[in-house]
């Protein structure tokens, strides 16, 4: 009897772990074959992912046998995927984020020069590259880059008697105030989006403009500086007087960005992208202008310029270094990255494809010609990566309470981390 | 055989045809005997819950890297780092607040819904079905849903409200870390009442109605009956009831995770959430989080024992 | 016991042994017998074993004394308030999920169209057929079953053997057995889950169903011990002992006898551990990343991030997860309350 109850257990369980591990067994054969390659892309707007499928459509039918599987990841939610991804050692092999340096800085990545021909090394604007290097190597490739600028909506200043874009942040504020009283109903002055999506740039953007920002001159994490302290103090200020969209504090990018397309917002700093992402879809024929962001006290304006990488994962020892190797420079023909770029309204990262879009879009110029101005975030850091999801989390948290207290935390991580 | 003939004898698991034997090897034969049974129960406890455990116990000593490298042996570090947090205080206060008073409310509306569930009335039986569905759905799906019944501009909260004039504008709920953590904690109880007030009503069958006439007899009143006779009574499954429920809601993971993330900043964490969010979200101190988790273990442990104390628990709940 | 609330008062022989020995008391009440149920009472451990009729015996004679609604007295405005109250009830915990049904059933622009509307002006209907072009969902909901099916079956098949053992025997082990099983019940998947996924990376199951089944299946075993544990020892031994000596075997003793009567104890482990498994969602998104390894869980809030918020489909999806669940529910609930009475009386 008790043979027999044991019998059918073990049995039972045999049974039960057999057929799980034969669904184990046949799906992560996939993974198994160094052909087939995993590649996490972020989504940046409703194109984004057809632009890959294609993409990879084309390469799957020039490199037979090798496949690719897209995973689109939305930028709310990449952070904690890639956390998650890194820590339980279940990385992609080519990941597009905004980070890389504590990868790097733990043996998880390829070298570029161990994926990417010589050409299309070459082929990366210098600018870039900088950014793309942790302690002196390449191992980010830079995807696409992003200029900010200063977005107004000419009706609602024309309604709210403004002639001139703000261009120090006491215009900002009176500017703010006259759209609060005559700009119209339902419409916010400035959008301020210091939600998790992308406070690391909004509060950026105002910082630098008032001699702040992450690092001081010789490169030392200074975000506690009296600056960023003032910059936050300020920009709490706005909120609190009514001059901004409710709660900043959880607002995202993109939720400001989808209000000022539908005219529902005075101004805010927008980017590069924002018309092929945002307003075409909603009104192609919204009023809006473009200047540069407002200083604290009017001296040269300073802008942000982002670059997103792709990264690729040494995973299985390395075993698909070829497959991987072979994708990537597939991408980075002049026609594909070109399109791509072009479609989603990015700036060109590469020469080549830099010459292709540079004659066709006029309306990147004032862009482009921002770029000589532009800072970058401190992506070569190893500190960056973790700091930044971590700004991303609390800086919000200062609008409605202490900004000196939420920056020297920031300090903080920064320092634990590197 | 065995288990039909002694029992009581302690010690006694080998088949009872056996002889007394002195014999070490039947000894060791006769201890080993419940192997059988209960060795697949130990194995597959030991390797998926107590594995993970020490193995989280231990992470909490340990230096991780941000992506996950384990960079050696790290001291205390971890807990300095967790306790110089400056969110931690207000989110432990938070988690007791949440706990405490999401299985309170759950409990005394439970009782009254137990009761409701127990009386007879036609169409008994669909009330039951209803109050179920909460249970059965899933709590994230839930909680999703209520997220969206708040939304700012097109949640149906805000539209009966106003509808009702309680409200002028609408209101953003889950912006405002109060509002939100009232909403969320209604959430929680809203998932814990089928399972509490079910409890309750099995609770409430299980009382004879000879203790209800003989109550009736005496010419107690209803409340006096319902105070001396049937909350006693239903002593045993309140205390099942309520520490089931500190257990889930301790744990509630879903519920925060799918209204607000814990978001802005900490300022709707559990420590569960915050937990989660040290490794997963922030700057990713596996580490920390570890160390995090030990506080839970702990914190959850002495909210049980407080609680065990305070009902003056005998042992009942144990099987 | 069950039985009582539900009208079916008419119940047959209600046998009550002392849990040691082997005295039956007998009190015939009436006739027609089908499944006993067994319901352990409190702090004594004299057990009631009581018959259940079908639930065609609905409404069967006067009311039996209440516990709350005193008797067969009940005046009929009174029932009319409780039912007033009920339905209320009821729709209050209906009512997210018709909200659920009614955006799943509005075409995309009525979802962000202001002012916002209760019903949808479009029925869109094709929203459920829509669903399953626009995600993998069939493949979420099969891993969500075999996940749940297998966490079950394993859990069961482990729980079963050592709750019957400790409930018919003493020894050395049982006690720290009973502790350990009591202890871990207070364990949760959420509050251990950086010790699960290093596990698990170290035992290479990340991204594996078979990671997900274990978790589930181990953290809900427990639970499953527990409440059979107390059913066994509800049930007295000298029923076995009484089909053993009318010449069942041993086997036949155990499954036409004890597991029949324990089955409100089965059907309770068995739901708690496929609804915990069906829910699980901490673990998932840890330890899984490819889609076609994700369940529901994981799957469902992806249709709505920040550049795409597709709650339709969300909803569509969230009630084709849910509502086979609640039929389950519904369809067990009288065994539910059984298992219950024992869980909390033990």
């Amino acid at each position: 009897m008790k043979r027999h109850l044991t019998g059918v257990i073990a049995a039972g369980l045999t049974v039960t772990l057999g057929l799980t591990g034969c669904s184990k067994g046949s799906s992560s054969g996939d993974s198994g074959d160094n052909k087939t390659i995993r590649f996490v892309a972020a989504i940046y707007d409703d194109k984004t992912k057809s632009l890959w499928d294609s993409l990879i459509k084309t390469f799957e039918a020039q490199n037979k046998g090798y496949k690719v599987n897209l995973e689109m990841v939305d930028w709310t939610q990449m952070d904690a995927k890639v956390k998650t991804y890194v820590q339980t050692k279940q990385t992609p092999d080519i990941l597009n984020y905004n980070a890389f340096a504590d990868f790097a800085r733990d043996g998880l990545l390829f070298p570029t020069s161990d994926v990417l021909s010589p050409q299309v090394s070459s082929d990366i604007l210098p600018s870039f590259v900088e950014g793309d290097k942790y302690k002196g190597t390449q191992y980010g490739m830079p995807l696409l880059s992003s200029v900010r600028l200063f977005f107004y909506n000419k009706d609602i200043f024309k309604k709210a008697g403004i002639s001139a874009p703000p261009k120090t942040w006491d215009e900002v504020k009176t500017d703010a105030q006259k759209i609060k009283d005559k700009g119209g109903k339902g419409v916010f002055p400035l959008g301020l989006p210091l939600g998790a999506e992308e406070s690391q740039a909004e509060f950026f953007m105002w910082a630098m403009n008032n001699g702040g920002g992450y690092v001081d001159q010789s490169g030392n994490w200074a975000i506690d500086s009296q600056a960023n302290v003032d910059t936050l103090n300020y920009l709490k200020d706005l909120s609190k007087s009514g001059l901004t969209q409710p709660n900043p504090e959880t607002t995202d990018r993109k939720d400001v960005f989808n209000q000022f397309a539908q005219g529902k917002i005075g101004m805010l700093n927008g980017a590069v992208f924002m018309p092929a992402g945002f307003i075409n879809k909603v009104n192609a024929k919204l009023p809006y202008a473009i200047a540069p962001l407002p200083t604290k006290a009017g001296g040269t304006p300073s802008t942000l310029g982002v670059q997103d990488f792709l990264v690729a994962f040494k995973n299985n020892g390395g075993k698909k270094k070829d497959a991987v190797s072979k994708f990537l420079n597939f991408f980075y023909q002049t026609n594909n990255v070109a399109n791509f770029q072009k479609e989603e309204g990015f700036l060109p990262v590469t020469k080549s494809a830099g010459d292709v879009i540079g004659k066709a879009v006029p309306y990147d110029k004032p862009f482009i010609d921002a770029l000589p101005n532009a800072k970058f975030y401190p992506t070569g850091n190893a500190a960056w990566g973790p700091l930044a999801n971590t700004v991303k989390e609390k800086l919000g948290t200062a609008i409605t309470g202490d900004p000196k207290s939420v920056l020297s935390e920031l300090q903080q991580t920064a320092q634990k981390n590197g | 055989m065995h288990d039909t003939i002694e029992a009581r004898g302690a010690g006694a698991a080998s088949p009872a045809r056996t002889p007394r034997s002195p014999s070490i090897g039947r000894r060791i034969l006769r201890a080993l005997a419940p192997l059988p049974w209960i060795g697949p129960a130990i194995i597959l406890i030991a390797a998926v819950v107590l594995w993970p455990v020490i193995e989280m116990a231990w992470t909490s000593l340990l230096k991780v890297s941000s992506s996950g490298k384990t960079l050696g042996f790290n001291g205390t570090r971890n807990y300095h780092d967790l306790f110089a947090e400056t969110g931690l205080v207000s989110v432990l206060l938070r988690t007791v607040v949440w706990v405490v008073g999401v299985v309170l409310v759950t409990i005394v509306v439970s009782l009254a819904l137990g009761q409701l569930l127990n009386a007879r009335f036609p169409g008994r039986r669909v009330v039951r079905w209803a109050v179920i569905v909460p249970w059965a759905a899933s709590v994230l799906m839930t909680a999703l849903t209520w997220n969206w019944m708040l939304n700012y501009s097109y949640g149906v909260v805000n539209k009966i409200l106003q509808g009702v004039g309680l409200i002028d504008h609408p209101v953003n709920w889950l912006a405002h870390p109060t509002q939100a953590l009232i909403w969320m904690m209604w959430v929680a109880v809203f998932v814990s009442l089928p399972f509490t007030s079910f409890v309750i009503l099995a609770g409430l069958q299980t009382v004879p109605q000879e203790v209800y006439e003989a109550a009736r007899v005496d010419g107690a009143g209803r409340a006096r009956t319902y105070f001396r006779i049937t909350l006693p009574l239903l002593r045993p499954a309140l205390l099942v009831a309520a520490i089931i429920n500190v257990i889930n809601v301790f744990n509630s993971f879903p519920i925060i995770w799918a209204m607000t993330k814990g978001g802005p900043g900490t300022k709707t964490d559990t420590s569960t959430t915050f937990m989660y969010k040290l490794a997963f979200v922030g700057s990713g101190s596996v580490g920390e989080s570890a160390a995090m988790a030990v506080v839970n273990f702990v914190l959850i442990l002495v909210l049980v024992l407080l609680y065990l104390r305070a009902v003056g628990w005998r042992g009942e709940a144990q099987p | 016991m069950t039985e009582r609330s539900e009208g079916t008062e008419d119940a047959a022989p209600v046998v009550t042994p002392s849990d040691e020995g082997g005295s039956l008391t007998e009190r015939s009440e009436g006739a027609g017998d089908t499944a006993p149920v067994v319901t352990p009472s409190d702090e004594g451990g004299a057990t009631t074993v009581q018959s259940t009729r079908p639930r065609s015996a609905r409404r069967g004679g006067p009311g039996r004394a209440k516990p709350g609604g005193r008797s067969g007295s009940v005046g009929r405005g009174k029932r009319a308030i409780l039912a007033g109250v009920g339905y209320l009830v009821a729709f209050i915990f209906v009512a997210p999920y018709l909200e659920m049904l009614l955006t799943a059933l509005k075409p995309d622009r009525e979802l962000t169209a202001s002012p916002t509307t209760f019903l949808p002006k479009h029925w869109n209907f094709g929203n459920f057929v829509d669903v399953w072009k626009a995600a993998p969902i069939w493949t979420n909901m099969q891993v969500s079953l075999t996940v749940a099916g297998a966490a079950t079956l394993i859990a069961l098949l482990v729980a079963l053997p050592a709750a019957y053992y400790t409930a018919r025997n003493r020894f050395w082990l049982r006690t720290p057995f009973l502790l350990l099983v009591l202890i871990t019940q207070m364990f949760a998947p959420t509050a251990l889950v950086v010790g699960i996924y290093r596990e698990m990376v170290s035992l290479n199951l990340t991204d594996t169903l078979l990671g997900l089944i274990l978790v589930n299946a181990a953290f809900n075993l427990p639970f499953c011990v527990w409440i059979l544990h107390g059913y066994f020892s509800s049930i007295p031994k000298a029923l076995e002992e009484a089909a053993y000596l009318d010449g069942a075997g041993k086997v036949k003793a155990l499954t036409k006898v004890t597991l029949p009567l324990s089955l409100p104890g089965l059907v309770t482990a068995v739901i708690y551990t496929f609804i915990g498994a069906w829910n699980e969602y901490v673990v998932a998104l840890t330890i899984t990343s490819s889609p076609n390894r994700q369940p529901l869980t994981v799957a469902v809030p992806s249709f709505v991030t920040g550049y795409q918020e597709h709650w339709q489909y969300l909803f569509a999806t969230s009630l084709i997860a849910i509502v086979p669940v609640v039929i389950l529910f519904i369809v067990i609930e009288r065994y539910l309350i059984g298992g219950l009475t024992a869980g909390s009386v033990k």
